[in-house]
């Protein structure tokens, strides 16, 4: 099973080398592929330099679209499947094996890190919002997803293809509900996660709200339609 | 309020609310921009629905017919939405020209890379 690491990188020059370091080290087996979203810091400079695998998006683009490349390039070199890294550190690439093997095992098309079910997950506002989106996305498939904010999640080859070429599907929870009530299989593997090692995250507190309010319409009312 | 007013803006936030569906179901927008649409499409419900809310605001400013506290709500979401549009159009424009600039550049060195070949 050839397995593609996804690293998305905006602005993250303290943690990137490090992040894929660690990747290569812990799971050599696993390619891994770069994509800097148009970095305005020293990204560009640390991917040539370490001549990492990686590719250049010209202008910033939003997590979205750089992970969309990821899976464009997963698809054109055929591999079995995608997971998404962060490239901050805050994933622990030790669980891509595990995830590989649940894939394969259980016939998942999404594997989920979840946090929630190694007894951690987000506390405070962000924990409030990550139950909010598992009600709705329950009471909406009747699937439960313990931890629907996880952004390290793997997709297998027909998601990847689903990913790659449909229009707003965002690697987000209201896209893990549209494609579970279109018959997608989700299963969640426990796993934790590290405190954030640096750089800015891609949620701040503002546009964390317009964050809730798209993907809550998204999945109670547009999910009906799409 | 009158009636008339209220209805219109009953069947025009219905209205608009099936066209922004109808586009999101056609891959037209994207959910992230339609959630604007949706929010104004439902104050225009609320205000419809509960005239009070317009009564109040009205007295409070001073207005004669609390139908111009609905006309004044109405301008002030285009205002904020065009300012907006004219902010995305600016960040658009920037990163067409980037991207044309990207890909100039790119086309000069592979052109060099076929002639040294040659």
């Amino acid at each position: 099973m050839r397995v593609l690491a996804i690293v998305p990188a905006y602005n993250e020059e303290e943690c990137l080398a490090n992040t894929v370091q660690e990747l290569t080290q812990t799971c050599p087996d696993v390619d891994y592929l770069v994509v800097n979203d148009g970095s305005s810091d020293a990204t560009p400079r640390i991917c040539d330099e370490l001549a990492l695998s990686h590719i250049d998006l010209p202008v910033n683009c939003g997590l979205t679209s750089a992970v969309k490349a990821g899976m464009k390039y997963a698809m054109r070199h055929n591999y079995d499947a995608a997971v998404q890294i962060d490239s901050d550190g805050q994933h622990i690439p030790s669980y891509i094996p595990t995830m590989a093997k649940t894939m394969q095992n259980e016939g998942a098309d999404i594997v989920i890190a979840s946090r929630n079910l190694a007894g951690g997950g987000a506390v405070g506002a962000r924990g409030a919002g990550a139950k909010l989106i598992t009600a709705i996305i329950r009471q909406t498939t009747g699937a439960t997803i313990t931890d629907p904010t996880s952004g390290m999640r793997m997709y297998n080859r027909a998601m990847i293809e689903k990913l790659a070429r449909g229009f707003d599907l965002a690697p987000e929870p209201d896209t893990l509900a549209l494609l579970i009530r279109r018959g997608a299989k989700v299963v969640e593997v426990p796993a934790e996660m590290r405190e954030r090692q640096g750089g800015t995250s891609y949620l701040h507190f503002m546009s964390s709200i317009s964050y809730m309010a798209r993907t809550c319409l998204s999945i109670l009312l547009f999910q009906w339609f799409r | 309020m009158s009636i008339v007013l209220r209805i219109v803006l009953i069947f025009g936030a219905l209205f608009a609310l099936s066209i922004v569906v109808r586009k999101v179901k056609k891959s037209k927008i994207r959910i992230a921009d339609s959630v604007y649409w949706v929010c104004a499409a439902v104050l225009l419900l609320i205000l419809a629905i509960f005239p009070r809310i317009a009564f109040f605001f009205s007295d409070l400013l001073g207005f004669l017919s609390p139908s111009n506290f609905v006309f004044l709500v109405v301008i002030a979401l285009m205002l904020l939405k065009l300012f907006n549009l004219a902010c995305d159009v600016s960040r658009l424009s920037d990163k067409v020209e980037q991207l044309s600039q990207e890909l100039a550049l790119e086309k000069k060195e592979f052109g060099d890379n076929d002639e040294g070949k040659n």
